[in-house]
């Protein structure tokens, strides 16, 4: 049934949207043309938008300056929210719209056939959001990643157990249990494994349990976590999931010491579902947000005012800052490569060095042979009264924020 | 023994949720012979109905049944005039037409909500009770409950009163339905309407459980039909005993094997069901044709 339900929503989604790409820029023939592929539709449209008003700003900002290489920027939208919508998407951006390379992307699925596509198009593909590993492990020649990877997510968190949560417990690494779950897609597993390892290497005592993101009941999970009795419950998904997992536990009097959430759980809808009480204290690891320490991501307050000012609102969701440096370093690279022909921007990137700290969300950049950026970390903040603060590491801290307790006992 | 009970109530209750969006989707099954794709999405309009009623009116979502459960009637209702009843003799199309209702459905959500994630707060969604140890949320308690007397209800429903008796006369064989009078068509959309009424409760219900997206609603629909399936195509019992047949399977796969290995069991238990018994548990044999069988 499922290859028959596949087959049918494919083809009436074909026939309901007249193909995949929708492109709603209005871009001059002699314009820089970047096409962004992104979930413009679907149930992660919410950030495929998101991360594109960070472009927006970026691009804003860039053309106010002149513009690169002698050209305005435009934007030109692709919209994908699957691998094969994505490979279309690439198709008309490419073909019918002409643009000079690509961007993206909420998904790791997503970007992993696009960046396929426009490399079988000659075009670049400059990754500034996804996550997984296997993206830049590929050696695809037209691919790079700006942002923070899936290992840089699972190190980041398993600092957070190690230097937040641990002395916190008044306990050692090897007496402490820590509940690995994770969504079993490509972006959990990869992110979970990492964390497994190393946690592993840290002697701190591990049991890994996946489940299905759109799954209607997670008390399984819950249960399984909560008969084991960890100190600490480490999880990775998306928004929806979570949102369910911390229900069930609030439900089921699942209360370990600490709860760490990585890649979501870190907006209003969770806060929503949720509720702000039960929240408190919970970590998250995160792309940095605007409202980090200006010593740590310098200009950061600027993002957040140009933000407001663009769309009369507080970012949805961090994304938006980490795929506005993305594309910032993106124009610069292409003003050093002189072209946006994708060897020699390729080749421009990996000459770049700058330490971290040069940009908005405290990224520096240093390419490593893989084309990942090295110095893109992601932070680790908290639920506090129903607001997200970065605590780690301490120089993200803005004034007047301090970790609060775990708040679970 | 402790994780026995606590399980065994998970999967009660889940059952619960599983009946509750299924009652209809049988109904429907049974009597207009349609595999409606749609219901899912008619499960998910329940849910923003009841959100929207809570944002809009300030409402409890037990207590947005009383607008929502009439708006999806008549929704329902009218969607079989409008699309259905003009595809009855090509029933294969009439699948492809409730599958396009989903994409249409999902996509007009889609576009209304921008895919944010939205909650809908209640006064019973935060209680929990411990009966013994074992924690049950007051939600699905209540989902639980609503599945029972919707399951009591429509049997009674369609046992009991006249306008039941012809919706079960056109069940068996409409032709002959005809013959005695009875107005096929109003009971064509009547059903669906009911149906569809039947996924608006379930949607309320439910609504404070989830996060809303406007794909949730093929998170049920699978599931779904594996419990009309299970239980007996066209029984409202069967439905109902479905339910709670998924649910347990899926809590025991879920804690005793592997949360991610759950619906691989499951579906290993509907197939070995389908070998064994093709009409389900409470279904009539021959009812697995009547999807596809032509109508008069």
């Amino acid at each position: 049934m499922s290859t028959l339900w596949t087959r049918l929503r494919v083809l009436t989604a074909a026939v309901l949207t007249g193909g995949a790409a929708l492109v709603t820029g209005a871009a001059l023939a002699q314009d820089l043309k970047i096409g962004v592929v992104n979930p413009f539709s679907g149930g992660m449209a919410l950030y495929g938008d998101e991360m594109t008003r960070g472009y927006e700003i970026a691009v804003a900002q860039a053309n106010a300056g002149g513009g690169v290489l002698g050209r305005k920027i435009a934007l030109v939208r692709g919209s994908a929210t699957n691998p094969q919508e994505a490979i279309a998407a690439v198709e008309q951006l490419v073909g019918r719209d002409k643009v000079d390379l690509l961007s993206g992307t909420y998904v790791t699925a997503i970007s992993n056939a696009a960046s396929e596509a426009a490399l079988n198009n000659g075009k670049l593909y400059w990754e500034t959001n996804a996550l997984a590993r296997d993206l830049t492990d590929r050696g695809l020649p037209n691919f790079a990643r700006s942002g923070p990877d899936s290992r840089s997510f699972a190190q980041r968190s398993v600092e957070g157990v190690l230097q937040l949560a641990i002395p916190k417990l008044g306990k050692a690494p090897k007496e402490t249990k820590v509940w690995i779950e994770h969504e079993d897609s490509a972006f959990g597993t990869s992110i979970a494994k990492e964390q497994e390892r190393l946690l592993k290497a840290a002697g701190v005592g591990t049991t890994l349990s996946a489940h299905n993101a759109r799954a209607i009941d997670l008390s399984d999970s819950i249960l399984r976590a909560k008969n084991a009795n960890p100190d600490i419950w480490l999880s990775t998904g998306y928004v929806t999931d979570h949102n369910l997992l911390l229900r069930t536990a609030r439900e089921q009097g699942f209360r370990p010491r600490a709860m760490i959430l990585t890649g979501t759980g870190d907006t209003f809808e969770t806060r929503d579902a949720v509720g702000k009480d039960f929240l408190d204290g919970i970590l998250l690891v995160s792309y940095p947000r605007g409202d980090i320490g200006e010593a740590y991501g310098p200009g950061a307050g600027a993002f957040l005012k140009a933000y407001r000012e663009k769309y009369g609102r507080d970012p949805i969701a961090p994304q938006a800052m980490s795929a506005f440096v993305g594309l910032k370093i993106l124009i610069e690279t292409m003003a050093a490569a002189k072209s946006t022909e994708y060897e020699k921007v390729i080749a421009a990137a990996a000459k770049m060095d700058k330490p971290f700290g040069s940009y908005e969300t405290g990224y520096g950049v240093k390419y490593d042979e893989t084309m990942q950026n090295t110095r893109a970390l992601p932070v680790i903040a908290q639920w506090q009264g129903g607001e997200v603060k970065a605590v780690y590491p301490k120089e993200a801290l803005a004034p007047g924020v301090t970790m609060i307790d775990l708040g679970r006992k | 023994m402790a994780d026995l009970a606590n399980i065994l109530a998970v999967g009660i209750l889940l059952g619960g949720t599983y009946a509750l969006v299924s009652v209809g989707l049988n109904l429907i099954f049974g009597v207009i012979r349609v595999v409606n794709f749609a219901q899912g999405e008619f499960v998910m309009l329940g849910m923003y109905g009841a959100y929207a009623a809570y944002a809009v009116l300030g409402l409890d979502p037990a207590v947005a049944l009383l607008v929502v459960l009439p708006a999806l009637f008549v929704l329902g209702a009218a969607l079989q005039r409008l699309v259905l009843a003009r595809l009855r003799t090509e029933p294969t199309m009439q699948i492809f037409a409730t599958f396009g209702l989903l994409m249409l459905i999902e996509n007009a959500v889609l576009a209304a909500t921008r895919g944010t994630a939205y909650s809908v707060p209640s006064a019973v969604a935060q209680a929990s009770l411990s009966v013994g140890g074992v924690q049950v949320g007051a939600s699905r308690l209540l989902a639980l409950a609503a599945a029972t007397l919707a399951a009591a209800g429509l049997g009674l429903f369609l046992r009991r009163t006249m306008l039941g008796r012809a919706i079960r006369a056109v069940a068996q064989d409409s032709a002959a339905a005809r013959l005695m009078g009875v107005d096929v068509e109003r009971i064509y959309w009547l059903t669906f309407g009911i149906g569809t009424a039947l996924a608006g409760l379930a949607g309320c219900l439910l609504a404070p459980i989830y996060s809303l997206s406007p794909q949730i609603g093929t998170s049920f629909i699978l599931p779904a039909f594996a419990v009309v399936v299970l239980g007996g195509l066209g029984s409202v019992l069967g439905a109902y005993v479905g339910g709670f047949i998924v649910g347990l399977t899926e809590a025991f796969a879920g804690y005793y094997l592997d949360p991610a290995l759950k619906h691989a069991v499951l579906f290993a238990v509907f197939i070995g069901v389908l070998i064994v018994r093709p009409s389900g548990l409470f279904g009539q044999v021959g009812a697995e044709e009547v999807g596809l069988r032509e109508q008069s």
